[in-house]
This record gives structure tokens, sequence and C-alpha cells, in this order.
């Protein structure tokens, strides 16, 4: 008997792992002969690949189509830390895109939602979120993912599948020289944070003298490197290089030994869990009259929550806050409406977040085309190169351009300081 | 000990490793002391304002470590099991911590718009926190014993480790589920602001010695003194002690074993809650993965010591503690490999000491 459970259990599980991969195969390139035998009673999500009144587009684009019947919603993913110590990142992101995907309405009555899933700003988050949205073919575009670890992770899954990214903050430099065709970033990134970081410590801040921490992930490692190749670049001594344990709660060990170097200012690469950790244990170390300089990562609310009077005369760097506009000034008050809080202040992202939800919208309009059988479908390839060939698109943040390998913003970074338990932008 | 393992090695293999471990460990001590004259006597790295500094550090987790590692060493004194949830019944410590002082910092007190009663009764909402902080703790110990380790007394060794791991599993994801999984910061009295401290000068450069740290260490101190005059002096104590030698001889002088073991748990829970609301006041960050580190820290720290043995728990807690924080330094190595030192004492140490630091040749039973 229990043999004959035991078959029978097995068989049952394979017939469902059968049907879990059948799934994510239908978005494969040139499957269209396949998927036209997909079942009809699938109505929940919509299957790929040439049915009766498919255009022709999609018999020859390099990853077929998305077919999405009358009802259906075109959904675009994002995956972000949405827990845990750096949460206000994603979560500050998300309610932007959220406020575009409200702002474009509609496209010939098919509607448009944003599906946030938790990756926790780690590698392996990125991949399951990448994994899940892969397997659902209604998932044509990604905006993100927030964290670089994340994204680079969960990069290759989507090239597989056809799935075009857009992400509004990750900003590690060698994340489009990996040869992506689907990667694009509407974020400055770090290669042109780190140096103007180092710039302007050494010219306005007049440092000679520098500790260099950093939290050992990709992105807090990197622009430490980059920070300190520029400084020592510039004429300036770079006294200690030292790495935290991300998410321990006492760091007093490693400032002593910071503060035994006598720096005149601290560069912290990393996020605000660690960074605020650093801030108030610099005061017990005898690091309290020295300059802490951030980065995005350790911009925020939850820093200043954090540190309160510790992190007075903190410094960041950030992606430049937009200027003002009628676009800016209507998207800050739907944001103060709907979430009650003031545009910008969780995190920096905000109108990143709406800028590549927004992009992305605009770009699969461009390429979806309805069918004479009223079903609408979006060629995954054609959506591809329509995001890595937006040009002159208008967002809160800027004008995004996207270059060649996919970096689509090029401005400088905005310096930022902690004054009277606010940020303000740095003199 | 060979003998009890499940795994049979050959005599060959045994020669071996008795012939290999002295000599590796031999190898690594040598290192430690060419290291250590180096930075100390050759590169004259740090001063002494440094030295000062990264001891303090080292002496405050230390002592949380070593008020964790008791409870490790109780329960396995009496039932020679691992009792791996013990980090996270350290976590909900720390928790009911973050609630009392949130709670006191949003009752106001007269008519003065900010004076709050945590600050207007420092000591009296201290005093409730550690008190709640150690009930809560006590009584998920207890629980956790009934629940989770007493069905299984007579079951082999290895079922009731596997129960605590999933005891410890299941607390971490149950507190994640009902204070979600954002860190909490906990907000202190001003009496005991965290980052205010005595400042001595060393060397022309401030030394911080933080109250809340001084504040952690003289309690665990007294906690763990309290604890081992109940061990010594008092009936319950010798009761335990008679339960740990041998269970069913004490039943049969008339102690009540099942009892015994239920407030061995208590004690453990107790002095594992009030390392959970030390931790909040010092490090103030607490969220659900808060005791896994810590835990393991202090079952390292209860090995060294001895595991079993009371004071080598105390001495082996504040050992890992010091090793952890001045062990990077004095090799002159980098602080992220801290762990690295650590494990790699204890290496040294059971290499030479396998019973531990303190720790005595084991009866055949407890091995």
């Amino acid at each position: 008997m229990k043999a004959t459970k035991f078959v029978v259990a097995l068989i049952i599980m394979s017939v469902l792992f059968t049907a879990c991969n059948a799934a994510p195969a239908a978005a494969v390139p040139n499957s269209t002969a396949e998927t036209t035998a997909a079942p009809a009673s699938e109505t929940t999500s919509p299957s790929s690949g040439a049915a009766a009144g498919s255009p022709d587009v999609c018999s020859t684009d390099a990853y077929g189509c998305a077919v999405f019947k009358p009802g259906e919603v075109v959904k675009i993913g994002m995956g972000a830390p949405m827990t845990g110590g750096d949460a206000s990142y994603g979560i500050d992101i998300s309610q932007g895109g959220t406020l575009a995907v409200q702002d474009a309405g509609e496209f010939e009555g098919f509607k448009f939602v944003l599906v946030v899933e938790d990756d926790g700003g780690t590698a392996e988050g990125g991949a399951a979120v990448a994994n899940k949205f892969a397997s659902d073919p209604a998932f044509v575009a990604v905006a993100g993912h927030i964290y670089s670890g994340a994204t680079s992770a969960a990069m290759p899954i989507y090239e597989k599948a056809g799935i075009v990214m857009l992400s509004p903050s990750a900003s590690l430099p060698t994340l489009t020289t990996l040869g992506s065709a689907v990667f694009n970033r509407i974020v400055f990134t770090d290669a042109r944070q780190g140096p103007p970081a180092a710039d302007y410590l050494f010219n306005k801040l007049n440092v000679r003298k520098l500790a260099v921490l950093h939290d050992g992930s990709d992105y807090g490692k990197g622009l430490a490197e980059a920070v300190s190749a520029k400084f020592v670049e510039l004429g300036g001594e770079v006294v200690i290089t030292e790495a935290i344990t991300k998410g321990e709660t006492d760091y007093t060990p490693v400032l002593s030994a910071v503060s035994s170097k006598n720096p005149e200012a601290v560069y912290f690469g990393g996020y605000t869990a660690e960074g605020a950790v650093v801030v108030n244990q610099m005061q017990q170390t005898g690091l309290e009259n020295t300059i802490f300089f951030g980065d995005d990562g350790t911009y925020g609310a939850d820093f200043l929550s954090r540190t309160g009077a510790n992190g007075e005369g903190a410094f960041a760097t950030i992606a430049p806050i937009p200027a003002d506009s009628p676009e800016k000034a209507a998207f800050d008050a739907a944001y103060l409406e709907q979430f009650g809080k003031e545009a910008g202040t969780l995190s920096p992202y905000t109108w990143n977040g709406y800028d590549s939800v927004a992009g992305l919208i605009v770009a699969i309009k461009s390429v979806a085309v309805v069918g004479n059988d009223g079903n609408l479908y979006v060629p995954r390839g054609a959506l591809v190169s329509a995001v890595r060939s937006l040009t002159d698109f208008h967002g809160i943040s800027g004008t995004y351009t996207c270059d060649a390998v996919g970096e689509c913003n090029t401005l400088p970074p905005t310096f930022v300081v902690v004054k009277d338990g606010a940020w303000v932008p740095a003199p | 000990m060979n003998e009890t393992l499940p795994i049979s090695i050959t005599r060959k293999g045994v020669n071996l490793l008795k012939f290999l471990r002295p000599v590796l460990g031999a190898i690594i001590l040598l290192f430690i002391v060419y290291r250590l004259s180096q930075v100390l006597f050759v590169q004259h790295t740090y001063g002494p304002e440094t030295w000062t500094r990264l001891i303090i550090a080292g002496l405050i987790i230390g002592s949380v470590y070593a008020l964790i590692a008791i409870g490790y060493t109780l329960v396995y004194g009496i039932l020679f099991m691992i009792n791996f949830a013990h980090g996270e019944v350290m976590m909900l410590g720390a928790y009911t911590c973050f609630f009392v002082f949130e709670a006191f910092k949003n009752i106001k007190v007269g008519t003065d718009p900010v004076l709050t009663f945590s600050n207007a009764y420092p000591v009296v909402s201290i005093i409730i926190a550690f008190i709640l902080g150690m009930s809560v703790s006590a009584l998920t110990g207890y629980l956790l014993e009934k629940i989770a380790y007493r069905p299984l007394r007579k079951a082999p060794r290895l079922v009731p480790l596997i129960s605590a791991i999933g005891a410890s599993i299941f607390l971490q994801n149950a507190a994640q589920l009902l204070f979600s999984p954002q860190l909490r910061d906990v907000a202190n009295p001003e009496i005991l602001a965290r980052g205010a401290g005595w400042k001595i000068l060393i060397n022309g450069s401030s030394v911080t010695i933080p109250y809340t740290g001084v504040f952690t260490f003289l309690l665990s101190l007294l906690l763990l003194v309290s604890l081992y005059i109940v061990v010594q002096k008092t009936k319950f104590g010798r009761a335990m002690r008679a339960v740990a030698l041998d269970k069913k001889t004490a039943s049969l002088m008339g102690i009540d074993v099942d009892r015994t073991i239920s407030l061995t748990f208590l004690i453990s829970g107790a002095l594992a809650g009030a390392a959970g609301v030390m931790w909040g006041i010092h490090n103030s960050m607490v969220y659900y993965y808060t005791g896994f580190i810590p835990g393991i820290k202090a079952f390292t720290a209860a090995v060294l010591g001895g595991i079993g043995n009371l004071p080598g728990a105390m001495l082996g807690g504040l050992f890992l503690g010091i090793i952890e924080s001045v062990g990077p330094a004095a090799l002159g190595i980098d602080f992220q490999l801290k762990d690295v030192v650590a494990f790699l004492l204890l290496i040294v140490v059971l290499t030479f000491r396998p019973s531990g630091l303190l720790g005595e040749v084991l009866a055949e039973e407890k091995v």
C-alpha cells in the first residue's frame, strides 16, 4: 500500500513540476509553434505565442510576444528590499513606481500593474524573485532591482526570459559592462559617485588623511575603492582601509583601530543599517570630531532617526535631487497625500522609481500592438531594444537618453549634509 | 570517547589524529605568538588608548556572552543536550525590552509635555524591563522544555538536538511574523543614554567608558555570582547537581527530576532574558535574528570554558568577547576576520585541553 501511495505521489509531483517548467518555456524564443496549443483554460495568466490574430512582429521577434487577453493586466515587476534594515529603500522606490502606474492610465483598454516582491536586497533573494517573475509570462518588464547585488544575480535570468530591466538605483559600475542586452538603469553609477566624493573631501573639506570603511558588499566595496583611488591620486593619504561585517551592532573594535590613525574624515561605503551604528559609535571611540562621509546608501530619514544628535554634520552623496518643476510638484503632492510622507525623506530614489516605471510604460506603449482578435501583443525583443534606445525621455529627475550599454543618466551627484536634524544640500 | 561516536575511526586514523593535533595546535600557536610580537614590539601599530578601547568593548560583549553561555551549560549539564533555541529565548527578552521602553516612552508624566515615564522614573522603568524581559524568556524556556524536549527525553541523543534546531527556527519565524522584520531601536531612559559615558584621556585621546556598558558588565557579574551561590548553597542547587550527576539515583533519593529540569530551564531562560534586555539597552538594534549570532557565540564560549561547568562558561564568555575584539588588532589582520580569530583560538584551546579551559574529564554517560 505504502509503495503504491509513494509512486502515485511521485507521479503527481513530476506532473506538477513539468507543468511549472512548461510555463516559462513558453516565453523562450521561437517556441511559437508549440505554444499555439496552450490550454484554453488558462485565463488568469496570458500565454505567449502566435494565436490566430497575432501580428507579424511576433513571429520574427527574438523572444516572441507576451499575449494579453482583454481584461488582463500588463505586469511590471520590481524586486526590492521590503523588509529588514534597508527596507525604507524598497518601500520608497516602489511607492514612487506605484504613482507612475496610476499616472500612466490604460493602453487600448489594458491596465498596467506594478508587482513588488521582497528580495531582501541580497543576491539570493534577487535570483529567487527573478525566477518568479520569469516564470509568469504576464511580466514584460522589471523596474529594478534596487540593490546592485540582487540586480547582478537577477540579470542572467531576465536575459534568458527576454524581460527588460530599467533599474532606478542599482549603481555598481560593472553592471553595464557585463554585456547584458536587457539591463538598463537611470541611476548615476558609483563611478560617478565615488570620485566626486573624493574630490569633495580633498578640495572642499580640505581632508588630507582619510579612513575608508566598507561593508564588504559589491556596492560598498566598489565605492570605497573608487574613493580611495581618486583620493590618493589627488595627493591625499588613505591611512586605513577596513571592512566591517554586515548586520552587527558593535563596531567599536574596528573604529578603535581607525581612531588610532587619527584620520580627519571617515568615508563609509555601505547602507544605513551599518552606517548609523558606525556614526553612533564614532562618538565612543575618539572620533567625535571626525567627519563622517557616507554615500547614497546612508541617506534617508532612517539614518536621521537612528543617529539623532550624533548624525549632525554627516555627509552623503546622492542622486541629483530633481530641480523644481510642475511634474515634481504634482508628484510630491500625490506622494504626500497617498503615503503620508514627504517625497524623498525615506530614500533619495523615489523620483527615480517613478521615472523608471514611467519609462518602461512609455516603451511598452511604443511597441505593443492590438491584434485583430482583440488581444494585446507585446513583442519582448522589440521592447528590449525600445528601452535601450530611449531618447530624450522626460522624467521627474531629468531627461534620460540611454547609451549603447544601458546607462541612461550621466548627471553628477548632489552633496548633502545633516544640519539641525535634516538633510540639506551641502555648501 | 571514540567508542560512543557513531562514526568508526580506524586505529591508524586515530593514531594519526593524535599525532597531528598537537602539531597543528603548535603551528597555530607559533603563528599567533609571531604576529603578536610583530604588532606589539616591532610595528607599534596601536597606542594604549586603542588597547583600552578594545578591551572595554570585549569585556562588555563578553559579559553578555557569559550570561547566555550559562544557559547552554546548565541545560547541557543536566540533560546532555545543546539547547540551540537558547539564542531565540534571548531575542524574545530583547523584544520585551523594546516594547517596555516604547510603552514608557509614550506615557507622559504630569503636565510637562516632554517628560515621559521612562525619564521621570528611570530606575523603575529599567527594573520593570528586566522583570518582564526575564519572565518572558523564562516562560519561553520553560514551555520550550515542556513542548519540544520533554516528550523526547528517552529518544536517542540526536533527536532532541534536531527538535531544538526546529524550535529555534520556529521562534525566529514567529517573531518575524508577530513583530515584523524591521530593525527596532530601543529607546533608553536618558540616564542610560547610549554612547554617553565617562571619558578618560589616554595619550591625548578620549576613551569613553559607556554607562550602558558598565551597567551591562556589573549586572551580568551580579547575576552570575548569584547563580553560582544558588547552585552551590541552596537545596534546589543541590538537587540540580544531583540530577546532573545521575538522574536515576537522584530520583531514588526523592528528588523530583522533572521539576528540577523545568526549574533549570526557567533559570537559564531568565538569564538569557536578562542578556536580551542588556543587549537592547547597550546595542539598541533588535530584530528577529538578534539572538542567532550571540547564541552561536555563547555556545562557543560554553565549549571553550568546558561545557557543563558554570565558572567555565563565565570565563569562556569573557575570554571569547575579549579575543574577538582584541584578536584582530593584536594579530594585525582585518577586523572582518574576528570570528576566524575566535574560532582559531577555540581550536587551539581544544587541542591542548579537549574538555575546555575549566572542564573536568566527563563521566562516560555524559560524553
